[in-house]
Protein backbone atom coordinates (compact mmCIF):
# COMPACT_ATOMS: atom_id res chain seq x y z
CA UNK A 1 0.00 0.00 0.00
CA UNK A 2 1.22 3.50 -0.63
CA UNK A 3 0.72 6.56 1.52
CA UNK A 4 -0.46 9.40 -0.65
CA UNK A 5 -0.86 12.78 0.97
CA UNK A 6 -4.22 14.53 0.75
CA UNK A 7 -5.21 15.59 -2.74
CA UNK A 8 -3.02 13.08 -4.48
CA UNK A 9 -4.31 12.13 -7.90
CA UNK A 10 -5.93 8.87 -6.72
CA UNK A 11 -7.65 10.70 -3.87
CA UNK A 12 -8.99 13.26 -6.35
CA UNK A 13 -10.31 10.51 -8.60
CA UNK A 14 -12.08 8.92 -5.66
CA UNK A 15 -13.64 12.28 -4.78
CA UNK A 16 -14.70 12.71 -8.39
CA UNK A 17 -16.36 9.34 -8.18
CA UNK A 18 -18.36 10.77 -5.29
CA UNK A 19 -19.39 13.63 -7.62
CA UNK A 20 -17.04 16.26 -6.24
CA UNK A 21 -16.67 18.83 -9.00
CA UNK A 22 -13.99 20.70 -7.03
CA UNK A 23 -11.80 17.61 -7.24
CA UNK A 24 -12.32 17.49 -11.01
CA UNK A 25 -11.37 21.16 -11.26
CA UNK A 26 -8.22 20.47 -9.24
CA UNK A 27 -7.25 17.50 -11.39
CA UNK A 28 -7.89 19.63 -14.46
CA UNK A 29 -5.68 22.43 -13.16
CA UNK A 30 -2.94 19.94 -12.42
CA UNK A 31 -2.85 18.09 -15.73
CA UNK A 32 -4.72 20.01 -18.41
CA UNK A 33 -1.65 21.76 -19.84
CA UNK A 34 0.22 18.49 -20.25
CA UNK A 35 -2.79 16.79 -21.83
CA UNK A 36 -3.59 19.78 -24.02
CA UNK A 37 0.03 19.79 -25.20
CA UNK A 38 -0.22 16.11 -26.11
CA UNK A 39 -3.55 16.55 -27.92
CA UNK A 40 -2.21 19.56 -29.79
CA UNK A 41 0.98 17.77 -30.76
CA UNK A 42 -1.15 15.00 -32.29
CA UNK A 43 -3.95 17.08 -33.82
CA UNK A 44 -2.21 20.37 -34.44
CA UNK A 45 -3.33 23.74 -33.21
CA UNK A 46 -7.07 23.55 -33.59
CA UNK A 47 -10.27 23.50 -31.62
CA UNK A 48 -10.13 19.73 -31.80
CA UNK A 49 -7.41 19.55 -29.15
CA UNK A 50 -9.64 21.48 -26.77
CA UNK A 51 -12.54 19.19 -27.59
CA UNK A 52 -10.37 16.18 -26.79
CA UNK A 53 -9.34 17.75 -23.50
CA UNK A 54 -12.96 18.35 -22.57
CA UNK A 55 -13.91 14.81 -23.62
CA UNK A 56 -11.16 13.36 -21.46
CA UNK A 57 -12.28 15.18 -18.33
CA UNK A 58 -15.93 14.37 -19.01
CA UNK A 59 -14.84 10.76 -19.31
CA UNK A 60 -13.10 11.11 -15.94
CA UNK A 61 -16.25 12.62 -14.44
CA UNK A 62 -18.48 9.87 -15.76
CA UNK A 63 -16.11 6.93 -15.47
CA UNK A 64 -13.91 7.65 -12.46
CA UNK A 65 -14.96 4.27 -11.11
CA UNK A 66 -13.09 2.59 -13.96
CA UNK A 67 -9.76 3.92 -12.74
CA UNK A 68 -7.79 1.13 -11.14
CA UNK A 69 -4.79 2.25 -9.12
CA UNK A 70 -3.37 -1.25 -9.31
CA UNK A 71 -3.03 -0.88 -13.07
CA UNK A 72 -1.22 2.41 -13.11
CA UNK A 73 -1.07 6.06 -12.25
CA UNK A 74 -3.79 8.63 -12.81
CA UNK A 75 -1.58 10.61 -15.16
CA UNK A 76 -0.84 7.51 -17.24
CA UNK A 77 -4.60 6.90 -17.37
CA UNK A 78 -5.21 10.47 -18.53
CA UNK A 79 -2.39 10.33 -21.08
CA UNK A 80 -3.74 7.09 -22.56
CA UNK A 81 -7.27 8.54 -22.67
CA UNK A 82 -6.02 11.73 -24.33
CA UNK A 83 -3.80 10.02 -26.87
CA UNK A 84 -6.51 7.48 -27.64
CA UNK A 85 -9.09 10.15 -28.43
CA UNK A 86 -6.67 12.35 -30.33
CA UNK A 87 -5.35 9.46 -32.44
CA UNK A 88 -8.91 8.29 -33.15
CA UNK A 89 -9.71 11.75 -34.53
CA UNK A 90 -6.49 11.82 -36.49
CA UNK A 91 -7.17 8.40 -37.98
CA UNK A 92 -10.72 9.44 -38.85
CA UNK A 93 -9.27 12.19 -41.04
CA UNK A 94 -7.37 9.63 -43.12
CA UNK A 95 -8.68 7.36 -45.87
CA UNK A 96 -10.15 4.14 -44.48
CA UNK A 97 -7.47 1.93 -45.99
CA UNK A 98 -6.01 0.58 -42.81
CA UNK A 99 -6.90 -2.52 -40.89
CA UNK A 100 -8.73 -2.14 -37.64
CA UNK A 101 -6.34 -1.59 -34.77
CA UNK A 102 -6.87 -2.55 -31.20
CA UNK A 103 -8.43 0.28 -29.25
CA UNK A 104 -5.78 2.41 -27.69
CA UNK A 105 -7.65 2.18 -24.41
CA UNK A 106 -6.45 -1.42 -24.32
CA UNK A 107 -2.89 -0.30 -23.97
CA UNK A 108 -1.81 -1.20 -20.46
CA UNK A 109 -1.66 1.69 -18.09
CA UNK A 110 1.54 2.25 -16.30
CA UNK A 111 2.75 2.70 -12.81
CA UNK A 112 4.60 5.96 -12.96
CA UNK A 113 5.95 8.18 -10.24
CA UNK A 114 3.62 10.95 -11.21
CA UNK A 115 0.69 10.47 -8.90
CA UNK A 116 2.23 12.62 -6.26
CA UNK A 117 2.40 15.46 -8.64
CA UNK A 118 4.73 17.91 -7.02
CA UNK A 119 6.47 20.16 -9.49
CA UNK A 120 9.88 18.84 -8.55
CA UNK A 121 8.90 15.21 -9.10
CA UNK A 122 7.23 16.12 -12.36
CA UNK A 123 10.25 18.04 -13.61
CA UNK A 124 12.63 15.30 -12.56
CA UNK A 125 10.53 12.72 -14.35
CA UNK A 126 10.37 14.80 -17.50
CA UNK A 127 14.12 15.34 -17.44
CA UNK A 128 14.75 11.59 -17.17
CA UNK A 129 12.38 10.91 -20.08
CA UNK A 130 13.86 13.65 -22.26
CA UNK A 131 17.37 12.41 -21.61
CA UNK A 132 16.33 8.85 -22.42
CA UNK A 133 14.63 9.91 -25.65
CA UNK A 134 17.61 12.08 -26.57
CA UNK A 135 19.92 9.09 -26.34
CA UNK A 136 17.93 6.99 -28.78
CA UNK A 137 19.40 6.49 -32.25
CA UNK A 138 17.63 8.86 -34.62
CA UNK A 139 15.94 6.11 -36.63
CA UNK A 140 14.48 4.48 -33.51
CA UNK A 141 13.27 7.80 -32.16
CA UNK A 142 11.67 8.56 -35.52
CA UNK A 143 9.58 5.39 -35.65
CA UNK A 144 8.46 5.83 -32.05
CA UNK A 145 7.38 9.41 -32.71
CA UNK A 146 5.53 8.45 -35.88
CA UNK A 147 3.63 5.79 -33.96
CA UNK A 148 3.00 7.77 -30.78
CA UNK A 149 2.18 11.21 -32.16
CA UNK A 150 0.93 10.44 -35.65
CA UNK A 151 -0.78 7.16 -34.90
CA UNK A 152 0.82 5.48 -37.89
CA UNK A 153 0.78 1.69 -38.02
CA UNK A 154 4.04 -0.14 -38.49
CA UNK A 155 3.04 -0.76 -42.11
CA UNK A 156 2.48 2.96 -42.65
CA UNK A 157 5.74 3.80 -40.94
CA UNK A 158 7.53 1.36 -43.24
CA UNK A 159 5.88 3.07 -46.19
CA UNK A 160 6.57 6.60 -44.95
CA UNK A 161 10.22 5.93 -44.17
CA UNK A 162 10.86 3.51 -47.05
CA UNK A 163 12.06 0.93 -44.58
CA UNK A 164 11.36 -2.82 -44.53
CA UNK A 165 8.52 -3.76 -42.19
CA UNK A 166 10.71 -6.06 -40.13
CA UNK A 167 13.19 -3.27 -39.57
CA UNK A 168 10.41 -0.97 -38.37
CA UNK A 169 9.24 -3.55 -35.85
CA UNK A 170 12.80 -4.08 -34.66
CA UNK A 171 13.29 -0.34 -34.23
CA UNK A 172 10.07 -0.05 -32.26
CA UNK A 173 11.16 -2.90 -30.03
CA UNK A 174 14.72 -1.72 -29.51
CA UNK A 175 13.66 1.90 -28.99
CA UNK A 176 11.08 1.11 -26.34
CA UNK A 177 13.37 -1.39 -24.64
CA UNK A 178 16.06 1.28 -24.40
CA UNK A 179 13.61 3.81 -22.98
CA UNK A 180 12.50 1.19 -20.50
CA UNK A 181 16.07 0.52 -19.41
CA UNK A 182 16.74 4.21 -18.90
CA UNK A 183 13.54 4.82 -16.97
CA UNK A 184 13.72 1.70 -14.84
CA UNK A 185 16.46 2.92 -12.42
CA UNK A 186 14.38 6.01 -11.79
CA UNK A 187 11.34 3.90 -10.95
CA UNK A 188 13.40 1.58 -8.81
CA UNK A 189 14.67 4.54 -6.83
CA UNK A 190 11.90 3.64 -4.41
CA UNK A 191 10.88 6.86 -2.79
CA UNK A 192 9.65 8.47 -5.93
CA UNK A 193 6.88 6.03 -6.65
CA UNK B 1 13.73 -14.29 -33.60
CA UNK B 2 13.63 -15.82 -30.15
CA UNK B 3 10.45 -16.10 -28.10
CA UNK B 4 11.82 -13.44 -25.78
CA UNK B 5 12.33 -11.01 -28.66
CA UNK B 6 8.92 -11.88 -30.07
CA UNK B 7 7.33 -11.09 -26.70
CA UNK B 8 9.22 -7.81 -26.54
CA UNK B 9 8.10 -6.92 -30.05
CA UNK B 10 4.43 -7.67 -29.38
CA UNK B 11 4.49 -5.81 -26.08
CA UNK B 12 6.18 -2.83 -27.76
CA UNK B 13 3.62 -2.77 -30.58
CA UNK B 14 0.79 -2.98 -28.09
CA UNK B 15 2.26 -0.22 -25.97
CA UNK B 16 1.97 2.04 -29.00
CA UNK B 17 -1.49 0.79 -29.98
CA UNK B 18 -0.20 -0.89 -33.12
CA UNK B 19 -1.48 -4.42 -32.66
CA UNK B 20 -4.27 -5.38 -35.05
CA UNK B 21 -7.69 -5.89 -33.47
CA UNK B 22 -8.35 -9.50 -32.61
CA UNK B 23 -4.66 -10.23 -32.25
CA UNK B 24 -4.32 -12.68 -29.42
CA UNK B 25 -0.62 -13.29 -29.89
CA UNK B 26 0.36 -11.00 -27.06
CA UNK B 27 -2.18 -12.43 -24.65
CA UNK B 28 -0.88 -15.93 -25.38
CA UNK B 29 2.72 -14.85 -24.88
CA UNK B 30 1.87 -12.95 -21.71
CA UNK B 31 0.04 -15.94 -20.30
CA UNK B 32 3.08 -18.07 -20.99
CA UNK B 33 5.52 -15.54 -19.61
CA UNK B 34 3.51 -15.06 -16.42
CA UNK B 35 4.30 -12.12 -14.12
CA UNK B 36 7.50 -11.35 -15.96
CA UNK B 37 5.57 -10.87 -19.18
CA UNK B 38 2.99 -8.64 -17.56
CA UNK B 39 5.75 -6.56 -15.98
CA UNK B 40 7.37 -6.19 -19.38
CA UNK B 41 4.11 -5.03 -20.96
CA UNK B 42 3.60 -2.46 -18.16
CA UNK B 43 7.15 -1.19 -18.38
CA UNK B 44 7.03 -0.82 -22.15
CA UNK B 45 3.75 1.06 -21.83
CA UNK B 46 5.49 3.35 -19.35
CA UNK B 47 8.33 3.77 -21.82
CA UNK B 48 5.78 4.71 -24.50
CA UNK B 49 4.08 7.23 -22.22
CA UNK B 50 7.50 8.80 -21.64
CA UNK B 51 7.26 10.01 -25.23
CA UNK B 52 4.51 12.38 -24.11
CA UNK B 53 7.12 14.66 -22.54
CA UNK B 54 8.13 15.61 -26.07
CA UNK B 55 4.83 17.46 -26.34
CA UNK B 56 5.23 20.92 -24.90
CA UNK B 57 2.58 21.69 -22.28
CA UNK B 58 0.02 24.17 -23.55
CA UNK B 59 -2.31 25.98 -21.19
CA UNK B 60 -5.84 25.62 -22.55
CA UNK B 61 -8.00 28.71 -22.82
CA UNK B 62 -9.94 29.46 -19.62
CA UNK B 63 -13.21 28.95 -21.52
CA UNK B 64 -12.42 25.25 -21.86
CA UNK B 65 -12.47 24.72 -18.12
CA UNK B 66 -15.55 26.89 -17.70
CA UNK B 67 -17.32 24.93 -20.43
CA UNK B 68 -16.28 21.64 -18.88
CA UNK B 69 -17.50 22.52 -15.41
CA UNK B 70 -20.75 23.92 -16.79
CA UNK B 71 -21.41 20.69 -18.65
CA UNK B 72 -21.08 18.36 -15.68
CA UNK B 73 -24.11 16.36 -14.73
CA UNK B 74 -26.09 18.20 -12.12
CA UNK B 75 -25.41 15.52 -9.56
CA UNK B 76 -23.16 17.53 -7.34
CA UNK B 77 -24.17 17.31 -3.84
CA UNK B 78 -27.12 19.17 -3.18
CA UNK B 79 -26.94 22.13 -1.08
CA UNK B 80 -30.05 22.64 0.94
CA UNK B 81 -32.81 23.47 -1.48
CA UNK B 82 -34.46 26.71 -0.54
CA UNK B 83 -37.32 25.93 -2.86
CA UNK B 84 -38.07 22.67 -1.12
CA UNK B 85 -38.07 24.28 2.31
CA UNK B 86 -40.32 27.09 1.10
CA UNK B 87 -42.57 24.46 -0.40
CA UNK B 88 -42.73 22.66 2.93
CA UNK B 89 -43.71 25.85 4.81
CA UNK B 90 -46.24 26.64 2.16
CA UNK B 91 -47.70 23.21 2.55
CA UNK B 92 -47.92 23.57 6.33
CA UNK B 93 -49.54 26.99 6.10
CA UNK B 94 -52.04 25.75 3.57
CA UNK B 95 -52.89 22.79 5.73
CA UNK B 96 -53.43 25.10 8.75
CA UNK B 97 -55.64 27.35 6.70
CA UNK B 98 -57.69 24.37 5.74
CA UNK B 99 -58.27 23.53 9.40
CA UNK B 100 -59.48 27.08 10.11
CA UNK B 101 -61.82 26.92 7.21
CA UNK B 102 -63.22 23.67 8.49
CA UNK B 103 -64.08 25.26 11.85
CA UNK B 104 -65.63 28.46 10.48
CA UNK B 105 -67.67 27.28 7.63
CA UNK B 106 -68.49 23.65 7.78
CA UNK B 107 -71.28 23.76 5.24
CA UNK B 108 -69.07 25.43 2.63
CA UNK B 109 -66.39 22.89 3.30
CA UNK B 110 -68.86 20.06 2.73
CA UNK B 111 -69.77 21.63 -0.58
CA UNK B 112 -66.19 21.60 -1.71
CA UNK B 113 -65.05 18.62 0.33
CA UNK B 114 -64.00 16.48 -2.54
CA UNK B 115 -61.97 19.21 -4.12
CA UNK B 116 -60.26 20.17 -0.88
CA UNK B 117 -59.45 16.64 0.13
CA UNK B 118 -57.74 16.24 -3.22
CA UNK B 119 -55.71 19.37 -2.61
CA UNK B 120 -54.82 18.27 0.91
CA UNK B 121 -53.55 14.96 -0.37
CA UNK B 122 -51.45 16.78 -2.93
CA UNK B 123 -50.04 19.16 -0.33
CA UNK B 124 -49.26 16.28 2.03
CA UNK B 125 -47.46 14.46 -0.73
CA UNK B 126 -45.41 17.59 -1.50
CA UNK B 127 -44.58 18.00 2.17
CA UNK B 128 -43.51 14.40 2.44
CA UNK B 129 -41.39 14.70 -0.70
CA UNK B 130 -39.74 17.86 0.61
CA UNK B 131 -38.95 16.21 3.92
CA UNK B 132 -37.59 13.14 2.14
CA UNK B 133 -35.32 15.25 -0.03
CA UNK B 134 -34.09 17.21 2.96
CA UNK B 135 -33.35 13.99 4.84
CA UNK B 136 -31.54 12.48 1.85
CA UNK B 137 -29.47 15.65 1.45
CA UNK B 138 -28.51 15.61 5.14
CA UNK B 139 -27.49 11.98 4.98
CA UNK B 140 -25.52 12.54 1.81
CA UNK B 141 -23.82 15.60 3.25
CA UNK B 142 -22.77 13.74 6.39
CA UNK B 143 -21.53 10.88 4.28
CA UNK B 144 -19.47 13.20 2.10
CA UNK B 145 -17.96 14.97 5.09
CA UNK B 146 -16.80 11.75 6.70
CA UNK B 147 -15.62 10.43 3.37
CA UNK B 148 -13.45 13.48 2.84
CA UNK B 149 -12.21 13.43 6.42
CA UNK B 150 -10.82 9.91 5.95
CA UNK B 151 -9.54 10.63 2.47
CA UNK B 152 -7.73 13.72 3.56
CA UNK B 153 -6.22 12.42 6.76
CA UNK B 154 -2.45 12.61 6.59
CA UNK B 155 -1.93 8.87 6.99
CA UNK B 156 -4.50 7.63 4.50
CA UNK B 157 -3.45 4.52 2.59
CA UNK B 158 -5.04 3.28 -0.61
CA UNK B 159 -5.54 -0.34 -1.58
CA UNK B 160 -7.24 -1.63 -4.70
CA UNK B 161 -9.41 -4.70 -4.39
CA UNK B 162 -9.87 -6.99 -7.37
CA UNK B 163 -13.02 -8.95 -8.12
CA UNK B 164 -13.17 -12.71 -7.75
CA UNK B 165 -15.74 -15.31 -8.69
CA UNK B 166 -18.69 -14.96 -8.56
CA UNK B 167 -18.12 -11.26 -9.32
CA UNK B 168 -14.84 -10.99 -11.25
CA UNK B 169 -15.80 -7.60 -12.71
CA UNK B 170 -16.23 -6.00 -9.29
CA UNK B 171 -13.72 -3.31 -8.37
CA UNK B 172 -13.08 -1.38 -5.17
CA UNK B 173 -10.60 0.88 -3.49
CA UNK B 174 -10.20 1.17 0.25
CA UNK B 175 -8.97 4.38 1.83
CA UNK B 176 -7.80 3.51 5.31
CA UNK B 177 -6.59 5.80 8.05
CA UNK B 178 -4.55 3.97 10.67
CA UNK B 179 -4.89 6.91 13.03
CA UNK B 180 -8.65 7.14 12.67
CA UNK B 181 -8.94 3.34 12.62
CA UNK B 182 -11.54 3.50 9.96
CA UNK B 183 -11.80 3.60 6.21
CA UNK B 184 -13.90 4.33 3.17
CA UNK B 185 -14.67 1.85 0.42
CA UNK B 186 -15.50 3.04 -3.08
CA UNK B 187 -16.76 0.10 -5.10
CA UNK B 188 -18.29 -0.46 -8.51
CA UNK B 189 -19.59 -3.25 -10.73
CA UNK B 190 -21.13 -5.01 -7.75
CA UNK B 191 -24.22 -7.13 -8.20
CA UNK B 192 -27.42 -6.34 -6.36
CA UNK B 193 -27.94 -8.94 -3.66
CA UNK B 194 -31.18 -10.62 -2.58
CA UNK B 195 -32.87 -8.93 0.41
CA UNK B 196 -31.51 -11.48 2.89
CA UNK B 197 -27.87 -10.84 1.91
CA UNK B 198 -25.43 -7.97 2.36
CA UNK B 199 -21.85 -7.22 1.52
CA UNK B 200 -19.48 -7.29 4.50
CA UNK B 201 -16.11 -5.54 4.65
CA UNK B 202 -13.26 -7.35 6.38
CA UNK B 203 -10.04 -5.86 7.68
CA UNK B 204 -7.19 -8.34 8.05
CA UNK B 205 -5.31 -7.70 11.27
CA UNK B 206 -2.46 -10.11 12.04
CA UNK B 207 -3.83 -12.33 9.33
CA UNK B 208 -7.30 -12.56 10.88
CA UNK B 209 -10.43 -11.00 9.37
CA UNK B 210 -12.27 -8.46 11.50
CA UNK B 211 -15.68 -7.23 10.40
CA UNK B 212 -15.76 -3.56 9.42
CA UNK B 213 -19.48 -3.37 8.68
CA UNK B 214 -22.10 -4.38 6.16
CA UNK B 215 -23.46 -2.47 3.20
CA UNK B 216 -25.58 -2.68 0.07
CA UNK B 217 -24.82 -1.31 -3.36
CA UNK B 218 -27.13 0.90 -5.39
CA UNK B 219 -28.92 -0.44 -8.49
CA UNK B 220 -25.98 0.62 -10.66
CA UNK B 221 -23.67 -1.57 -8.60
CA UNK B 222 -21.86 1.29 -6.92
CA UNK B 223 -21.37 2.17 -3.29
CA UNK B 224 -19.40 4.50 -1.09
CA UNK B 225 -19.25 2.93 2.33
CA UNK B 226 -17.58 4.04 5.54
CA UNK B 227 -16.38 1.39 7.91
CA UNK B 228 -17.28 1.54 11.56
CA UNK B 229 -14.63 2.64 14.07
CA UNK B 230 -12.19 -0.20 14.60
CA UNK B 231 -9.95 0.67 17.56
CA UNK B 232 -9.16 -3.02 18.05
CA UNK B 233 -7.25 -3.22 14.75
CA UNK B 234 -3.51 -2.87 15.35
CA UNK B 235 -2.45 -2.83 11.69
CA UNK B 236 -4.75 -3.22 8.71
CA UNK B 237 -2.79 -5.48 6.38
CA UNK B 238 -5.42 -6.28 3.80
CA UNK B 239 -9.10 -5.95 3.05
CA UNK B 240 -11.77 -8.16 1.56
CA UNK B 241 -15.49 -8.01 0.86
CA UNK B 242 -17.70 -11.08 1.12
CA UNK B 243 -21.40 -11.82 0.74
CA UNK B 244 -22.99 -12.61 4.08
CA UNK B 245 -26.45 -13.01 5.59
CA UNK B 246 -28.17 -9.66 6.17
CA UNK B 247 -26.69 -7.92 9.21
CA UNK B 248 -23.30 -9.59 8.80
CA UNK B 249 -21.39 -12.37 10.49
CA UNK B 250 -18.54 -12.30 13.02
CA UNK B 251 -16.37 -14.29 10.60
CA UNK B 252 -16.63 -14.67 6.81
CA UNK B 253 -18.95 -17.46 5.79
CA UNK B 254 -19.93 -16.53 2.22
CA UNK B 255 -17.97 -16.10 -0.97
CA UNK B 256 -15.28 -13.41 -1.02
CA UNK B 257 -16.02 -11.25 -4.04
CA UNK B 258 -13.26 -8.65 -3.66
CA UNK B 259 -9.83 -8.88 -2.07
CA UNK B 260 -6.69 -6.78 -1.99
CA UNK B 261 -3.69 -8.04 -3.85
Amino acid sequence: MNRPPPDTDPALVARIEARDADALALLYDRHSARLMGLAQRILGVSGEAEEVLQEVFLFVWRSAHTFDAARGSVLAWLLVATRSRAIDRLRARRPASRGELKRLDDVPETASPLDVESDSVSREWEAVCRAAIGELPAEQRRVLELAYFEGLTHVEIADRTSTPLGTVKTRVRLGLMKLRERIRPYREGGSRE
Amino acid sequence: MSDRERLQELAALQALGLLPAGSDDLDAFLAEAGEQGEALARELALAASALSVEARPVAPRPEVKARLLASLDPTRLPERRAGSRAGAWLALAAAALLLVLVGLDDWKLRATRDDLSGRTAELSRKLSDAEGRARAAEVEKARQELYRRVLESDDVRVLSLGGKDPQPAARARVFWSEKAKRGVVVAGNLQMLPPDKQYELWVFDKGKPVSAGVFDCDPSGRVVFESKDMPMVTLAQNFAISIEPKGGMPQPTGPIVLIGS
